[in-house]
């Protein structure tokens, strides 16, 4: 009956956990991506909200989306795939090694070159990018597919991990096409390259990340198993359809598969929030708020998207892009990572800590490692940023003082995780201390 | 008669910080009972690493119980 437990579930092992420092140095950088995305809106002003296309604009949602974004979702990977999908890391230190900084760079050069418009800057960070993602998703992607583990997070990750391919291998030939290297179609590439990033990947990890965190986290009920196994299905299948519009004109009915992808993530959003509210403990910590705030954005962008829908004046107002990318890159995922940012960073670091004090051995607790109250501050200021960044659409001065308060509050987060890590590498040095007393 | 932690209620890691605890305080031949609706793989991590054993068993509204005893 007693046993030490070589795993009845060997696919799910907490025995291959990364070394500490492969996540934490994504989770450490992301935040300093939003700081500058910040302070480039603060100082474009009117022009970033005023169309899509301004260079601002792309530069911004650029340093957002493969800056920000890419680096803390990457990060909670190489921690989530093979803790909670089983899936064995090939050398993840070195993987992270090599992704890490390429990721940094590509993207401070492809904001670089959206802002001069250099086409030469635009391939490089596409050089720079192409081969980073090929790594991240090769060996990621062949853990994935080698676990032994089943479910519906395996299956979306796998999607996930395809999904930020396909988005990658678009924005390279997005980059060539603005090198000026082809003549094909860019503004349906663009919509095809933002619909896979932004879904594909983003919203299909945050899927397959929710199904596994949110009832462990918040003690929720799970997610239905029908909806957990057919929302990423049904994001394919609204991407596949989406994607046609490349091989010709669009089809009138193109605005309806539009919609259907905010219908997914509004699903979600709803079904996320009508979880939270039947929780069996009314536990309100800064993670949950931050995905409550988040599925609110969510949803909002999806009813935004029907009435824009419904009446096309609103949907073609340059402003309407504005306002969407607002509610789900800033309000939306951002508010995500930031809360999944405030859950890994301090348990890993007490965790870390408490293996090596061994059972009796004095660790600082989660919250000591961070402070709740330092979270829910900075949790305020961020959403501040967001109501100011969306009041921007209808009010555009307000995008100054919007891209300043989410520049610090990003750098807020930065500083907030790196407390964290200080705090680990003090307590470290002293649980070594007591390891080597007590071995003397 | 074993120690009894329910952590079906707690949000991670604070069924991790209340075994520790709990295991600190316990003598050689005491057992713990630890309640839960999941595996709790960082404490196997550590469990393995400081000479003790354990079972788990699943019941039928998914609760799964863990035993830990010293080796």
């Amino acid at each position: 009956m007693i046993r030490n437990d070589a795993g009845v579930h060997p696919n799910l092992s907490f025995d291959q956990a990364p070394p500490f420092g492969v996540p934490l140095r994504f989770l450490l950088t992301a935040p300093w991506f939003g700081v500058a995305a910040g302070l480039l809106l603060a100082w474009s002003g009117k022009s970033a909200v005023a169309t899509r296309w301004s260079a601002d604009a792309l530069a911004v949602t650029h340093l957002l989306v493969a800056g920000y974004l890419l680096q803390a979702m990457s990060g909670a990977l190489f921690q989530f795939v093979p803790v909670a999908a089983g899936g064995n890391v090939w050398r993840p230190r070195l993987v992270a090694a090599i992704v890490h900084p390429l990721f940094i760079v590509a993207a401070i050069v492809l904001a670089a070159g959206f802002l001069s418009f250099d086409g030469r800057l635009l391939r490089l960070a596409a050089g720079l990018f192409a081969p980073a993602v090929l790594i991240l998703v090769s060996i990621v992607g062949m853990a994935l597919l080698c676990t032994p583990a089943r479910g519906a997070t395996v299956m979306t990750l796998r999607l996930a991990v395809g999904g930020l391919a396909v988005t990658v291998a678009l924005g390279v030939v997005l980059a060539e096409g603005l090198a000026g290297s082809h003549g094909w179609p860019l503004i349906a590439m663009t919509n095809v390259h933002a619909a896979w990033g932004l879904g594909g990947w983003a919203l299909m990890l945050v899927l397959g990340v929710s199904y596994f965190v949110v009832p462990m986290f918040q003690l929720t009920p799970p997610y239905p198993a029908s909806f957990a196994r057919w929302a990423s299905i049904a994001l394919v299948g609204v991407l596949v359809v989406w994607t046609l519009q490349l091989s010709g004109a669009p089809p009138d009915w193109l605005p309806l598969v539009w919609l259907a992808g905010f219908a997914v993530a509004g699903a979600y959003a709803g079904l996320t929030l009508s979880l939270q509210q039947r929780r069996r403990r009314r536990v309100t910590d800064p993670t949950f708020l931050f995905f409550r705030g988040a599925m609110a954005c969510l949803f909002v962008a999806f009813v935004s998207a029907g009435l824009m829908l419904l009446w096309p004046d609103l949907g073609q107002d340059p402003r309407a892009a504005w306002w969407l990318g607002v509610l789900v890159i800033a309000g939306g995922f951002v508010s995500l990572v930031n809360g999944m940012a405030y859950k890994i960073v301090p348990f890993l670091c007490w965790l870390h800590l408490q293996r090596l004090a061994g059972i009796g051995g004095i660790v600082p607790n989660m919250r000591e490692m961070l402070t709740e109250r330092a979270q829910k501050n900075q949790l305020r200021l961020h959403f501040v940023a967001v109501a100011l960044l969306l009041a921007a659409t209808f009010y555009p001065k307000a995008v100054v003082p919007g891209g300043v308060v989410f520049a610090v509050a990003s750098a807020w987060l930065g500083w907030n995780l790196i407390g964290a890590a200080r705090r680990y590498r003090v307590f470290k040095g002293r649980g070594f201390a007591r390891v080597a007393s007590q071995g003397s | 008669m074993p120690h009894v932690i329910d952590g079906r209620e707690m949000v991670p890691p604070e069924p991790l910080e209340a075994t520790l605890a709990a295991l600190d305080g316990m003598s050689d031949d005491d057992e713990l009972l630890l309640l839960l609706y999941c595996r709790p793989h960082p404490l196997f991590n550590i469990l393995r690493g400081e000479g003790y054993v354990w079972s788990e068993e699943l019941q039928a509204d998914g609760t799964r119980e863990v035993r830990i005893r010293k080796a």
